[in-house]
């Protein structure tokens, strides 16, 4: 055991690697490393790798980054639209190719995720959309005669002595100039798209079936690819017969792949039919003899023990709790969750003369690029990535492994091929949300102030398996040796000197402890660990949250004073907990019902919310979320709402239901029937309050899950009397 | 060889009959807007109208379709011509990945065939099937009953307020 003492201002400096601390050169002209990544068309204006304004005033955006459904082409929309004052519904927006000008700057890659898109985006993409409107007034002064401070813009075009002109008509004349680097911004007082509330701007392709995923891609000649994995991950196949399989109808190709065995079949459901037709024989991982009974027994031998790395230590735990006017301590457990976006994982890729061009809705295009380069042989610049729309990610499609099985069979079948996973192939092949045991000790003073908190997490680390996936994606040209000696560098980091920020975010960061300990004691069994949505944040939470609920009954304290009390040095999220209390008192729960509230600051953003629930049958039934939510300036306001009700249901599934088990190592669940989704008829309404600070914004993706599973539990425990300290929240009766 | 109608016009596919309609519509026909979310009857990404019944296709063989009358999402509407649940759902926002859309929408048009005027528990009851994985439930509701001419009866209908700081 190795203690390393962070102070809480170094280990949040260290958490944000993951929450996106890095900004690093975003090209706004153009001129970055490589050439522009977009060809001009038909006489069409190409300024930068965002834009292509044709002669006929059509305007195409590029987007940079993935659009999983939170609405991010709406909002990157919004950004360069209300400098180039364009109404973002009029883009013709497109999924941009890889080139280092797609980069996230919160990320230095081309990847979406960490909620933080708008932030990282609001003033570059801004100062893009300024730039090009600053050149083509230009180009209009030159040719209308006039100077540019006589003219105005208004929704793509120019405005002159009262007359109208498209921005197509000045393209010519604009691309002979040398566009503005710094064109000023407006100020917020005159925006007209930002903060403003209108339609998405994929809402009508998507309620019309005409918005194209991944799994809708159809190129000529495309056969189609369904794989069988071992059921215990990490096993490789003893022997398999395969003539059964390759005699079914329209199967072309049955070969072995690094994860299994692939079928290709002229169409998916012969390819589906002739892999059941496989009984292949698996090789014994150690993993195979896990069940989730011993599994926990391992994380609780380790909470027991003394192991473990120092993430945070600051003032002195014992003697706090020594001088405590009282104490309490306790135990939370939140098990392995899947992702289950309703896409099932795809993807088409099609090699033909030394090129490659793949489809897939993914997290991250670079590493899409690079797997196929990895995996093909084929050197990046003669890979093509579509992006499309994704149907849904959470975390799970910066996880490629589908992308690797496409290029293993295409390049080995030398067809066209679409790989497409079952549901089932989803639930038990995937990448998973960690489990997590949780123990936290706290001692409050007489005047309800929480003066200690020594937390520790037994788990497994996200960030290890996170380098694992990406770096031969991202960096195509590292031999497997480096990218394992690295892994494997991260992992003994992990292990025996400095926890993975991820595994324990949020466990302490909101309130004013003054003496705090974090420990974190990793266990892994081999299952492959991933993103998911909200990461650490969405299992703390529930440990934080329903401790200072606990803390703050055993002191007769009010629960929403007791935090108020507790976040003296946390003015946001204090006046988050503030609205949302006073919204909470003027509620009148209708008889058997009950409220429970929660607070979590994540991704930079403040959210508290309020559940009201009963007890229907033995079972938890929530009826109403409030959610009071500080995200700065809201892009899009009813975006913003929309993923706070997002981001509820899909904590509730897992408040409610969210459960793997393992079975001789095997994921036991398979499905819907038995890993449910809440449904309508179970699902609460959902009032949404956004407290306008003012401020840049900050992430919206996923900081309104951490709250809503403690806050349905403090509101259990209200009804009942039942403190439940493990997700599923089920009930003793 | 099997005939059916599909979105009007009169189809044939010689499709092993057991293969499910979803496939022979998305593979065969070429049609993507019905999506696999599931193939267990689950999840309802996959409905259709079946002589106007919401049905989900995912494990329904070709066979039982023989004769019969199918609508996909892409005979209800399109983009320049929606149907008023199509336009309800742009109104309010209601897709975020998308994914579900086309079987919510399906499902919904079929309840408001069946019963124009549904209460909120009809609506319920009739989506149930429907999931949803990014949680648009609410805004789903209230289109349907927005289409209905009803007004949502529970406070998420309600416009959020923004609360200075
Ligand atoms: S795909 Fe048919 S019900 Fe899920
Ligand atoms: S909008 Fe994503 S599953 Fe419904």
């Amino acid at each position: 055991m190795s203690i390393l003492n962070v102070s809480r201002r170094g280990f949040l400096k260290s958490s944000g690697i993951v929450g996106g601390g890095l900004v690093v050169g975003f090209s706004l002209s153009g001129c970055g490393r490589a050439p522009l990544p977009i060809e001009p068309e038909a006489g069409g204006f190409v300024p930068n790798a965002f834009l292509q304004i044709s002669p006929d005033n059509s305007i195409r955006f590029y987007c940079p980054r993935d659009e999983m459904g939170q609405g991010v082409t709406t909002g990157l929309a919004t950004l360069i639209g209300e400098e180039l004052d364009v109404d973002p519904a009029a883009f013709d927006v497109v999924f941009a190719g890889v080139h280092p000008d797609y980069n996230n700057p919160a990320m230095m890659v081309q990847n979406t995720g960490g909620s933080t898109s708008m932030k990282a985006h609001y003033l570059p993409l801004r100062q893009v959309g300024a730039n090009t409107r600053a050149v083509l007034i230009e180009a209009a002064a030159i040719e209308l005669n006039l100077r540019a401070d006589q003219l105005e813009t208004d929704n793509r075009y120019i405005i002159a002595n009262g007359s109208r002109y498209p921005y197509g008509k000045f393209v010519n004349t604009a691309a002979r100039l040398q566009a503005p680097e710094a064109a000023p911004l407006k100020s917020t007082d005159d925006f007209r798209y930002i903060n403003h509330t209108f339609p998405r701007i994929d809402a009508v392709a998507k309620a019309t079936g005409t918005a194209e995923f991944g799994i809708d891609i159809d190129i000529p000649g495309m056969h189609h690819a369904v794989v069988r994995r071992s059921p215990v991950t990490g096993a490789l196949i003893e022997s398999v017969d395969t003539s059964a399989a390759k005699a079914m109808p329209g199967v072309t190709d049955v070969i072995k792949i690094s994860s299994g065995i692939a079928v290709v079949a002229q169409k998916y459901w012969q390819a589906k039919q002739a892999a059941q037709k496989l009984e292949p024989v698996w090789q014994e991982v150690p993993l195979g003899r896990m069940d989730s009974a011993s599994l926990r027994h391992d994380y609780e031998q380790l909470m027991a023990g003394e192991d473990g790395v120092v993430a945070a230590d600051e003032g002195d735990i014992e003697a706090g709790l020594e001088a405590a006017h009282g104490t309490l301590e306790a135990q939370y457990w939140t098990p392995y969750l899947a992702h289950a976006p309703l896409e099932p994982m795809n993807a088409v890729l099609n090699i033909a003369d030394g090129k490659a061009e793949l489809w897939s809705g993914t997290q991250s295009s670079q590493a899409a690029q690079g797997l196929v380069a990895r995996f093909s042989g084929i050197d990046p610049e003669n890979i093509t990535v579509h992006n499309t729309y994704m149907g849904g990610a959470f975390g799970r499609r910066g996880f490629l492994t589908h992308v690797i099985e496409v290029t293993e069979i295409a390049t080995a079948v030398d067809k066209p091929i679409q790989l497409v996973w079952s549901r089932e192939d989803d639930i038990r092949h995937g990448v998973y949300r960690p489990s997590s045991l949780m123990k936290i000790r706290a001692g409050i003073d007489a005047q309800g102030n929480v003066t200690t908190w020594d937390a520790k997490r037994v788990g497994g680390n996200v960030g290890v398996d996170t380098l694992r996936s990406m770096l031969p994606g991202l960096f195509p040209g590292l031999g497997d040796g480096t990218i394992n000696w690295m892994v494997g560098m991260a992992d003994t980091t992990v292990r025996g000197w400095i926890a993975d920020p991820t595994s324990i975010e949020g466990i302490f960061e909101d309130y004013d402890f003054e003496n705090v300990k974090v420990t974190h004691t990793t266990v892994e069994h081999g299952l492959p660990l991933a993103f998911w949505r909200a990461v650490g944040h969405s299992y703390t939470s529930f440990a934080k949250e329903s401790m200072m609920d606990e803390l703050a009954i055993a002191a007769g304290v009010d629960p929403v004073e007791f935090r108020l009390t507790n976040t003296q040095n946390n003015p946001r999220l204090n006046n988050v907990i503030r609205i949302a209390g006073e919204v909470m008192r003027e509620m009148q729960p209708a008889q058997g019902r009950y409220l429970g509230f929660a607070a979590h600051h994540s991704f930079a953003t403040d959210v508290a919310e309020i559940a009201e629930v009963s007890i229907d049958n033995g079972k938890v039934r929530v009826h109403k979320v409030t959610c009071v939510v500080d995200c700065g300036i809201a892009v899009n306001p009813d975006v913003v709402r929309a993923q706070m009700e997002g981001s509820i249901m899909f904590g509730l599934t897992a408040a409610l239901y969210g459960n793997l088990d393992l079975e001789g190592g095997a994921i036991r669940e398979s499905n819907f029937h038995d890993y449910p989704i809440l449904r309508m008829n179970e699902a609460p309404a959902v009032e949404v309050i956004i407290v306008d600070s003012g401020t840049e914004p900050t992430g919206v993706g996923e900081p309104g899950l951490p709250p809503i599973a403690p806050a349905v539990a403090n509101a259990v425990f209200a009804a009942t009397g039942q403190r439940l300290r493990s997700l599923p929240l089920k009930l003793q009766v | 060889m099997i005939e059916f109608k599909l979105n009007g016009a009169i189809v044939s596919t010689d499709d092993a009959p057991d293969t499910p309609l979803l496939w022979v519509v998305r593979d065969t026909f070429k049609l993507k807007g019905s999506k696999f979310g599931c193939g267990a009857g689950l999840c309802g990404a996959c409905t259709m109208h079946i002589d106007g019944a919401a049905i989900r296709t995912c494990l329904l063989p070709i066979s039982r379709v023989a004769g019969r009358d199918v609508t996909t999402i892409e005979g209800l509407g399109t983009p320049e011509n929606l149907h008023p649940l199509q336009a309800a759902w742009h109104e309010l926002s209601v897709p975020q990945c998308g994914y579900c859309q086309s079987g919510q929408i399906m499902s919904a048009a079929a309840l408001l065939a069946d019963n124009p005027s549904p209460s909120a528990a009809d609506v319920d009851t009739a989506m149930a099937g429907n999931i949803c994985r990014c949680g648009c439930y609410g805004r789903i509701k209230e289109a349907i009953l927005q289409v209905s001419g009803a007004a949502l009866a529970y406070d998420a209908a309600a416009p959020a307020q923004e609360t200075g700081a």
